[in-house]
């Protein structure tokens, strides 16, 4: 496998607590660490206990595809998921500090994770191109989340957007029925645009994305492919 | 087995009461206004408020009856959920071979139905089931009668001592309190604990059963954790395992590495022990070519689904090992799509573990819910995810991840995709302790 190395930039938000009757400001503390990927593949073990080596996700979507994923995006998860902000019960554990360690740490297991090939045949929705439900997803997603997500639906690492080519389409559908339903919170754009949609047009807009494609260049050759970090 | 006894005590006392109690009590299903009829005798409504949605009963507080109250509550609020357990707290039996080697304790082990109930908005019964009358949708139980609309069934296993030829009561129940397996419930783990470390010192017998038992790699994990308990306090025990199948289940060839490089001089691993009597008198085991003696030993007999499942007349005729006859993908019994069967008395033949039973669980919810609005879901594998201790102080750990898919040539279940990661070490010992943690967060605390 190839490392690239960026660094990584992290937010910290602590609040200063003072006595008496006094407001406190929040303090904002922007950390940067150098990811380690030698480090980040042996924490990644931890991980692919569940993930598996490849982090592919799986084609139901109980697991999300979180191979090629945006840094930023997957440090973003594991904070929220640490601090209970984002709910999941069963994953709390592992990214606690006493299990994956320290920022340094998360630092080095994003930047590993979004080093690895996506899976190569990920889960569509019902609709194919040529149907009216595609269409309509098509110009619901240029009007609606292109201007954030991008055109081709790869995201943007500087400011945390997941990227949402080569995601399972059961993932995106159970995580935006989270959204819509108020159970995932995210931020105040993202929940206006779910609000404002209809279930019909959320199916179709989510059938739209699973068929973004992958570029050829960050997707796995083949269903076959392993990765040999791991055998 | 005294079940049946106090079963029909309870009938006779509970009828002598019911016309005492059964009219002007706040607990009456006011809503159907019928009175719960069984086998013509009158019982008592449960104490439980009545019911505010389709109400949903689940037998057995499990992992997979945990799980299914939970989800069945937050994928569908509407429903009046009531889980029921004849024990008063719930005890781990997943990681429980590394609490016999102190590697955790028994808080970490052991949790509260109450808080369960509370945190995720169901009502808890302590309770035992008795009887089913599925034309009328009464479940009766030790403390009075339910109504439901739906029932689920997950009562997990009993152990099956006919498949290694104990074949009579007394000698039945001389194996479970002498030698008891520790597979189903608290009692057992912690007789097999004190053993374990007051282990006097000659040979100590563990066994692995056939058939498709609770938990593939415990009896072999157990073995480790054994071996390294009598090293750890200089036990002189010697530890003869014998398996009833032809080789190591799951985790082959790192179980028999850590066999091999730390515990050569104590296990001693003996495949193809086709067990067919135990002679609990003389400690005696006896298999089709040998007998070995003991000084003591944690006998696992081969399971089956639990005798609930063939009492309310739900097993599969042709089963061997008693479990429900149920439709494979949605989980309901083959004539009645009211009452569902989960967790380790399922008829497929996943793992029997708690990883299996939760994420099956969560689905099933989904399945009733469903059901419930007039829709279908499509299927979904549950996950086998497993750790296995070998070494302790710390503890380091092997694990397995498997999924299922349905082969249709076959007509019926095969794994799918699978991840070993036998190479042992610590980051996986402190990975299968989160495991754990993350589960019980699921289901009692989040």
């Amino acid at each position: 496998m190839v490392f690239k190395s960026h660094s990584l930039a992290l937010l910290a938000l602590v609040l200063a607590s003072l006595l008496i009757n006094a407001v406190a400001e929040p303090v904002t503390i922007k950390l940067t660490f150098e990811p380690d990927l030698k480090n980040g593949q042996r924490i990644y073990e931890i991980c692919a206990s569940c993930h598996l080596p490849e982090g592919w996700g799986n084609n139901d979507g109980a697991y999300p595809q979180i191979a090629g994923q945006h840094q930023n995006v997957l440090i973003q998860q594991l904070l929220d998921i640490r601090s209970g902000q984002r709910e999941n019960p069963t994953m709390y554990p592992f990214v606690q500090e006493r299990t994956i360690g320290g920022y340094q740490s998360l630092a080095d297991v994003v930047a590993y994770i979004s080093t690895l090939p996506m899976h190569p045949q990920h889960s569509a929705g019902p609709w194919r191109d040529y149907s009216d439900e595609y269409k309509a997803g098509e110009v619901l997603y240029k009007q609606k989340c292109a201007s954030c997500h991008g055109n081709r639906g790869e995201g943007n690492n500087d400011t945390s957007t997941p990227k949402l080519y080569g995601q399972h389409y059961p993932y995106i559908k159970r995580q935006i029925n989270l959204v819509k339903s108020g159970q995932r919170i995210v931020n105040s754009l993202m929940q206006a645009v779910v609000q404002k949609l209809t279930d019909e047009q959320l199916k179709q807009v989510i059938n739209y994305i699973s068929y973004l494609p992958v570029p050829e260049e960050e997707r796995a050759p083949s269903l076959n492919w392993r990765n040999t970090d791991f055998y | 087995m005294t079940k049946k006894i106090n079963r029909r005590t309870f009938l006779q006392s509970s009828a002598a009461l019911a016309t005492a109690t059964i009219s002007g009590q706040g607990y009456a299903q006011s809503t159907s206004g019928e009175s719960p009829v069984i086998g013509g005798k009158f019982s008592s409504p449960a104490p439980i408020p009545a019911k505010k949605g389709p109400r949903v009963v689940i037998v057995g507080g499990g992992w997979s009856g945990l799980t299914m109250a939970k989800y069945l509550k937050k994928t569908n609020p509407k429903f009046d959920v009531v889980l029921l357990d004849k024990n008063q707290q719930f005890v781990s039996c997943p990681i429980s071979n590394v609490w016999m080697a102190d590697q955790v304790n028994l808080d970490f082990l052991t949790h509260s139905y109450v808080e369960a109930a509370q945190n995720n908005d169901y009502l808890f019964l302590n309770a035992t089931a008795l009887e089913l009358d599925r034309t009328s949708k009464i479940l009766v139980t030790t403390l009075g009668s339910i109504k439901y609309d739906y029932l689920v069934v997950a009562p997990g296993i009993d152990y099956d001592y006919n498949r290694i030829g104990v074949d009579n009561p007394e000698d039945e129940y001389a194996l479970r309190m002498n030698y008891p397996a520790g597979f189903s419930s608290a009692s057992e783990i912690m007789a097999i604990k004190h053993k374990l470390h007051n282990f006097k010192g000659g040979t100590l017998v563990l066994t692995v059963p056939s058939g498709n038992y609770r938990c593939i790699a415990a009896p072999y994990e157990r073995a480790c954790m054994a071996a390294a308990i009598f090293k750890k306090h200089n036990i002189r025990g010697k530890i003869l395992l014998l398996d009833m199948n032809s080789d190591i289940r799951i985790k082959a060839e790192g179980f028999k590495k850590a066999f091999a490089e730390y515990y050569g001089n104590i296990i001693q691993y003996e495949p193809s022990a086709e067990i067919n009597g135990v002679r609990v008198v003389d400690k005696e085991i006896e298999t089709d070519f040998d007998s070995y003696q003991f000084d003591d030993a944690v006998i696992y007999p081969p399971v089956r689904a639990s005798s609930i499942i063939e009492e309310f007349g739900l097993s599969d005729e042709s089963s061997l090992q008693k479990e429900a006859a149920i439709d494979p993908f949605k989980y309901h019994l083959v004539d009645d799509e009211s009452v569902y069967v989960t967790g380790d008395s399922r008829s497929q033949p996943f793992s029997k573990s708690g990883n299996t039973a939760h994420s099956e669980a969560r689905y099933v919810a989904e399945v009733i819910s469903a059901h419930a609005d007039g829709k279908q879901i499509e299927w979904r594998s549950p996950q086998t995810m497993c750790f296995s201790g070998v070494r302790i102080d710390p503890l380091e750990s092997m694990s397995i991840i498997a999924f299922y898919k349905y082969d249709e040539a076959e007509k019926s279940f095969a794994f799918d995709r699978s991840h070993l990661m036998d190479k042992w070490n610590e980051r996986a010992g402190q990975a299968g302790l989160a495991w754990a943690e993350g589960m019980y967060r699921d289901m009692f605390y989040s």
